[in-house]
Protein backbone atom coordinates (compact mmCIF):
# COMPACT_ATOMS: atom_id res chain seq x y z
CA UNK A 1 0.00 0.00 0.00
CA UNK A 2 1.35 3.46 -0.88
CA UNK A 3 1.91 6.33 1.51
CA UNK A 4 -1.02 8.26 0.10
CA UNK A 5 -3.35 5.31 0.55
CA UNK A 6 -2.17 4.92 4.15
CA UNK A 7 -2.69 8.64 4.75
CA UNK A 8 -6.18 8.42 3.28
CA UNK A 9 -6.97 5.77 5.92
CA UNK A 10 -5.76 8.15 8.66
CA UNK A 11 -8.03 10.86 7.28
CA UNK A 12 -11.02 8.54 7.10
CA UNK A 13 -10.52 7.38 10.68
CA UNK A 14 -10.22 10.96 11.91
CA UNK A 15 -13.50 11.95 10.26
CA UNK A 16 -15.41 9.83 12.78
CA UNK A 17 -16.57 11.11 16.18
CA UNK A 18 -14.12 10.57 19.05
CA UNK A 19 -15.38 7.18 20.22
CA UNK A 20 -12.91 4.63 21.68
CA UNK A 21 -13.27 2.53 18.52
CA UNK A 22 -12.59 5.45 16.18
CA UNK A 23 -9.64 6.58 18.30
CA UNK A 24 -8.13 3.09 18.15
CA UNK A 25 -8.71 2.91 14.40
CA UNK A 26 -7.03 6.30 13.87
CA UNK A 27 -4.11 5.24 16.06
CA UNK A 28 -3.57 2.07 14.04
CA UNK A 29 -3.89 3.91 10.74
CA UNK A 30 -1.40 6.58 11.84
CA UNK A 31 1.07 3.96 13.07
CA UNK A 32 0.93 2.21 9.69
CA UNK A 33 1.41 5.51 7.85
CA UNK A 34 4.48 6.36 9.91
CA UNK A 35 5.99 2.94 9.22
CA UNK A 36 5.77 3.73 5.53
CA UNK A 37 7.28 7.18 6.06
CA UNK A 38 10.08 6.01 8.34
CA UNK A 39 11.32 3.57 5.73
CA UNK A 40 12.33 6.63 3.74
CA UNK A 41 15.16 7.09 6.20
CA UNK A 42 14.21 10.42 7.78
CA UNK A 43 16.27 10.37 10.97
CA UNK A 44 16.04 12.67 13.99
CA UNK A 45 13.28 12.86 16.55
CA UNK A 46 10.28 14.57 14.93
CA UNK A 47 7.81 15.94 17.47
CA UNK A 48 4.40 17.48 16.88
CA UNK A 49 4.18 20.70 18.89
CA UNK A 50 1.51 23.33 19.54
CA UNK A 51 1.37 26.68 21.31
CA UNK A 52 -1.92 25.95 23.09
CA UNK A 53 -2.62 26.50 26.77
CA UNK A 54 -4.67 24.16 28.96
CA UNK A 55 -6.10 22.24 26.03
CA UNK A 56 -6.20 18.75 27.54
CA UNK A 57 -3.35 17.36 25.43
CA UNK A 58 0.42 17.66 25.62
CA UNK A 59 2.12 20.57 23.82
CA UNK A 60 4.74 18.22 22.42
CA UNK A 61 4.06 14.68 21.20
CA UNK A 62 6.89 12.74 19.53
CA UNK A 63 5.57 11.60 16.16
CA UNK A 64 6.13 7.94 17.03
CA UNK A 65 3.93 8.42 20.12
CA UNK A 66 1.04 10.01 18.18
CA UNK A 67 -0.77 6.64 17.83
CA UNK A 68 -0.69 6.15 21.63
CA UNK A 69 -2.00 9.66 22.25
CA UNK A 70 -4.66 9.27 19.56
CA UNK A 71 -5.88 6.04 21.15
CA UNK A 72 -6.22 7.42 24.68
CA UNK A 73 -6.90 11.15 24.45
CA UNK A 74 -10.13 12.42 22.82
CA UNK A 75 -8.88 16.04 22.97
CA UNK A 76 -5.80 15.11 20.97
CA UNK A 77 -7.95 13.07 18.59
CA UNK A 78 -10.08 16.17 18.01
CA UNK A 79 -6.98 18.32 17.40
CA UNK A 80 -5.74 15.85 14.79
CA UNK A 81 -9.21 15.76 13.28
CA UNK A 82 -9.01 19.54 12.75
CA UNK A 83 -5.44 19.46 11.43
CA UNK A 84 -5.89 16.49 9.07
CA UNK A 85 -8.87 17.47 6.95
CA UNK B 1 10.64 53.66 18.98
CA UNK B 2 11.64 50.21 20.26
CA UNK B 3 10.25 46.88 19.19
CA UNK B 4 8.70 44.74 21.88
CA UNK B 5 9.81 41.22 21.11
CA UNK B 6 8.59 38.79 23.74
CA UNK B 7 10.11 35.34 23.35
CA UNK B 8 9.15 32.62 25.80
CA UNK B 9 11.61 29.75 26.03
CA UNK B 10 10.81 27.03 28.54
CA UNK B 11 9.55 24.01 26.61
CA UNK B 12 10.02 22.47 23.18
CA UNK B 13 7.43 24.52 21.22
CA UNK B 14 8.51 27.88 22.70
CA UNK B 15 12.19 26.96 22.24
CA UNK B 16 11.66 26.01 18.62
CA UNK B 17 9.64 29.10 17.69
CA UNK B 18 11.75 31.58 19.70
CA UNK B 19 14.91 30.06 18.22
CA UNK B 20 13.86 31.10 14.71
CA UNK B 21 13.24 34.67 15.85
CA UNK B 22 16.49 34.77 17.82
CA UNK B 23 18.32 33.90 14.64
CA UNK B 24 16.35 35.88 12.09
CA UNK B 25 14.58 38.81 13.76
CA UNK B 26 16.49 39.76 16.92
CA UNK B 27 19.57 41.02 15.01
CA UNK B 28 17.52 43.68 13.23
CA UNK B 29 15.56 45.17 16.14
CA UNK B 30 16.51 47.34 19.09
CA UNK B 31 17.85 45.49 22.13
CA UNK B 32 14.78 45.41 24.35
CA UNK B 33 13.89 41.78 23.77
CA UNK B 34 11.96 40.16 26.56
CA UNK B 35 13.56 36.76 26.22
CA UNK B 36 12.99 33.74 28.50
CA UNK B 37 12.82 34.88 32.16
CA UNK B 38 12.18 38.45 30.99
CA UNK B 39 9.07 37.35 29.11
CA UNK B 40 6.89 38.41 32.02
CA UNK B 41 4.07 40.84 32.64
CA UNK B 42 6.01 43.65 34.40
CA UNK B 43 8.79 44.11 31.81
CA UNK B 44 6.09 43.95 29.13
CA UNK B 45 4.03 46.65 30.90
CA UNK B 46 7.09 48.91 31.04
CA UNK B 47 8.21 48.49 27.44
CA UNK B 48 4.95 48.05 25.50
CA UNK B 49 3.65 51.66 25.73
CA UNK B 50 6.86 52.95 24.08
CA UNK B 51 6.81 50.62 21.09
CA UNK B 52 5.04 50.69 17.73
CA UNK B 53 5.06 46.91 17.29
CA UNK B 54 4.55 44.00 19.66
CA UNK B 55 5.75 40.57 18.57
CA UNK B 56 5.07 37.70 20.94
CA UNK B 57 5.76 33.99 21.10
CA UNK B 58 4.10 31.99 23.85
CA UNK B 59 1.30 29.63 24.69
CA UNK B 60 -2.19 31.01 24.40
CA UNK B 61 -5.89 30.37 24.15
CA UNK B 62 -8.95 32.27 22.96
CA UNK B 63 -8.79 34.88 25.71
CA UNK B 64 -5.15 35.11 26.68
CA UNK B 65 -1.51 35.12 25.68
CA UNK B 66 1.20 33.99 28.07
CA UNK B 67 4.93 34.43 28.45
CA UNK B 68 7.58 32.48 30.32
CA UNK B 69 6.15 29.54 32.28
CA UNK B 70 2.63 30.54 31.22
CA UNK B 71 2.59 33.81 33.15
CA UNK B 72 -0.25 35.90 31.68
CA UNK B 73 0.91 38.77 29.47
CA UNK B 74 -2.33 39.85 27.79
CA UNK B 75 -5.80 38.68 28.71
CA UNK B 76 -9.18 39.99 27.61
CA UNK B 77 -10.18 42.84 29.94
CA UNK B 78 -7.02 42.59 32.06
CA UNK B 79 -4.51 45.03 30.56
CA UNK B 80 -4.10 48.77 30.21
CA UNK B 81 -5.20 49.95 26.73
CA UNK B 82 -2.07 52.18 26.67
CA UNK B 83 -0.04 48.99 26.23
CA UNK B 84 -1.64 48.27 22.86
CA UNK B 85 -2.96 51.59 21.54
CA UNK B 86 -1.81 52.42 18.00
CA UNK B 87 0.34 49.31 17.72
CA UNK B 88 0.70 46.49 15.27
CA UNK B 89 0.57 43.23 17.21
CA UNK B 90 1.68 39.80 16.02
CA UNK B 91 1.18 36.86 18.38
CA UNK B 92 2.53 33.44 17.43
CA UNK B 93 0.29 31.53 19.77
CA UNK B 94 -2.83 29.38 19.69
CA UNK B 95 -6.33 30.75 19.18
CA UNK B 96 -5.60 34.37 20.16
CA UNK B 97 -7.45 35.51 17.03
CA UNK B 98 -10.77 34.37 18.52
CA UNK B 99 -11.35 36.77 21.42
CA UNK B 100 -8.04 38.38 22.47
CA UNK B 101 -7.32 39.81 19.00
CA UNK B 102 -10.74 41.50 18.66
CA UNK B 103 -10.36 42.83 22.23
CA UNK B 104 -6.94 44.32 21.40
CA UNK B 105 -8.42 46.04 18.35
CA UNK B 106 -11.36 47.30 20.42
CA UNK B 107 -8.84 48.80 22.86
CA UNK B 108 -7.01 50.74 20.18
CA UNK B 109 -4.46 48.41 18.56
CA UNK B 110 -4.06 49.30 14.89
CA UNK B 111 -3.78 45.76 13.54
CA UNK B 112 -3.58 42.27 14.95
CA UNK B 113 -2.06 39.20 13.32
CA UNK B 114 -2.73 35.84 14.95
CA UNK B 115 -4.48 32.49 14.60
CA UNK B 116 -8.02 31.31 15.24
CA UNK B 117 -7.03 27.74 16.10
CA UNK B 118 -3.93 25.99 17.42
CA UNK B 119 -0.59 26.79 15.80
CA UNK B 120 0.96 23.38 15.07
CA UNK B 121 4.18 22.24 13.49
CA UNK B 122 6.66 19.38 13.60
CA UNK B 123 10.10 20.08 15.02
CA UNK B 124 13.13 17.95 15.72
CA UNK B 125 13.62 17.64 19.46
CA UNK B 126 17.22 16.56 18.89
CA UNK B 127 17.90 20.12 17.68
CA UNK B 128 16.60 21.91 20.79
CA UNK B 129 20.04 23.44 21.40
CA UNK B 130 20.15 24.97 17.90
CA UNK B 131 16.47 25.28 16.95
CA UNK B 132 17.20 27.60 13.99
CA UNK B 133 18.90 24.71 12.18
CA UNK B 134 15.73 22.58 12.24
CA UNK B 135 14.64 22.18 8.61
CA UNK B 136 11.39 20.43 9.53
CA UNK B 137 10.32 23.31 11.78
CA UNK B 138 11.51 25.83 9.19
CA UNK B 139 8.75 24.80 6.77
CA UNK B 140 6.20 26.33 9.17
CA UNK B 141 8.27 28.95 10.99
CA UNK B 142 10.12 30.60 8.10
CA UNK B 143 6.88 31.97 6.61
CA UNK B 144 6.33 33.64 10.02
CA UNK B 145 9.87 35.05 9.92
CA UNK B 146 9.31 36.30 6.34
CA UNK B 147 6.05 37.93 7.39
CA UNK B 148 7.74 39.67 10.36
CA UNK B 149 10.56 40.89 8.13
CA UNK B 150 7.91 42.32 5.79
CA UNK B 151 6.45 44.28 8.71
CA UNK B 152 9.91 45.44 9.80
CA UNK B 153 10.58 46.60 6.23
CA UNK B 154 7.73 49.07 6.77
CA UNK B 155 5.20 47.24 4.60
CA UNK B 156 1.52 46.80 5.47
CA UNK B 157 -0.04 44.08 7.61
CA UNK B 158 -2.00 42.91 4.56
CA UNK B 159 1.25 42.36 2.68
CA UNK B 160 2.73 40.59 5.72
CA UNK B 161 -0.12 38.10 6.08
CA UNK B 162 -0.11 37.39 2.35
CA UNK B 163 3.62 36.64 2.52
CA UNK B 164 3.00 34.26 5.42
CA UNK B 165 0.06 32.47 3.80
CA UNK B 166 1.84 32.19 0.46
CA UNK B 167 4.86 30.76 2.27
CA UNK B 168 2.74 28.01 3.81
CA UNK B 169 1.12 27.22 0.46
CA UNK B 170 4.47 27.13 -1.34
CA UNK B 171 6.01 24.84 1.27
CA UNK B 172 2.91 22.60 1.32
CA UNK B 173 3.13 22.11 -2.44
CA UNK B 174 6.61 20.62 -2.24
CA UNK B 175 6.24 18.81 1.08
CA UNK B 176 6.26 15.03 0.81
CA UNK B 177 5.27 14.24 4.39
CA UNK B 178 1.48 14.38 4.67
CA UNK B 179 1.57 15.33 8.36
CA UNK B 180 3.84 18.32 7.74
CA UNK B 181 1.70 19.30 4.78
CA UNK B 182 -1.46 19.13 6.91
CA UNK B 183 0.17 21.37 9.55
CA UNK B 184 1.15 23.95 6.91
CA UNK B 185 -2.36 24.07 5.44
CA UNK B 186 -3.91 24.20 8.92
CA UNK B 187 -1.77 27.19 9.98
CA UNK B 188 -2.42 28.95 6.67
CA UNK B 189 -6.18 28.55 7.01
CA UNK B 190 -6.16 29.82 10.60
CA UNK B 191 -3.95 32.88 10.16
CA UNK B 192 -6.00 36.07 10.54
CA UNK B 193 -5.50 39.79 10.23
CA UNK B 194 -7.82 41.97 12.30
CA UNK B 195 -8.09 45.76 12.40
CA UNK B 196 -6.49 47.96 9.75
CA UNK B 197 -5.01 45.96 6.83
CA UNK B 198 -2.97 49.06 5.95
CA UNK B 199 -1.39 49.21 9.42
CA UNK B 200 2.40 49.48 9.29
CA UNK B 201 5.35 50.36 11.51
CA UNK B 202 8.55 52.33 11.09
CA UNK B 203 10.94 50.47 8.80
CA UNK B 204 13.93 48.99 10.59
CA UNK B 205 17.33 48.83 8.91
CA UNK B 206 17.85 45.63 6.96
CA UNK B 207 20.35 43.12 8.27
CA UNK B 208 23.91 43.65 7.10
CA UNK B 209 24.83 40.93 4.63
CA UNK B 210 27.38 38.89 6.63
CA UNK B 211 25.06 38.55 9.67
CA UNK B 212 24.48 34.85 8.99
CA UNK B 213 28.16 34.24 9.65
CA UNK B 214 27.75 35.48 13.20
CA UNK B 215 26.65 32.64 15.48
CA UNK B 216 23.44 33.21 17.42
CA UNK B 217 23.66 33.40 21.21
CA UNK B 218 24.07 30.01 22.92
CA UNK B 219 20.91 28.63 24.47
CA UNK B 220 21.82 27.25 27.84
CA UNK B 221 18.56 27.04 29.72
CA UNK B 222 17.14 23.56 30.17
CA UNK B 223 13.65 22.84 28.86
CA UNK B 224 10.81 21.99 31.21
CA UNK B 225 9.87 18.33 30.98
Amino acid sequence: MTELEEWEKVKQALRKPATPEAMKEAAQAFAKYRVVQLTKGKGSKPTLVTLGRGRGYPNAVPVDKIPEELAKNPNFFNLMKRVVK
Amino acid sequence: MPTVLLLSDYDLPTRSASGFLLRNIVPRVEPVQLYAILARRRPFQLSAPQSDIIIGIGHGDAIGFSGQNEVVILEVGRYDPREVEGKVIKLLSCQTGIALGPDLIKNGATSFLGYVDDYVWVCDSDLAATPWTDKMAATCLMPVVDSLNTLLDGKTCQEAIEIEKNGYSRNAEVEEDELLKACLEFNRDNAVLLGDPEGRVRARPKLPLPFRLVPPPPILMPLRR
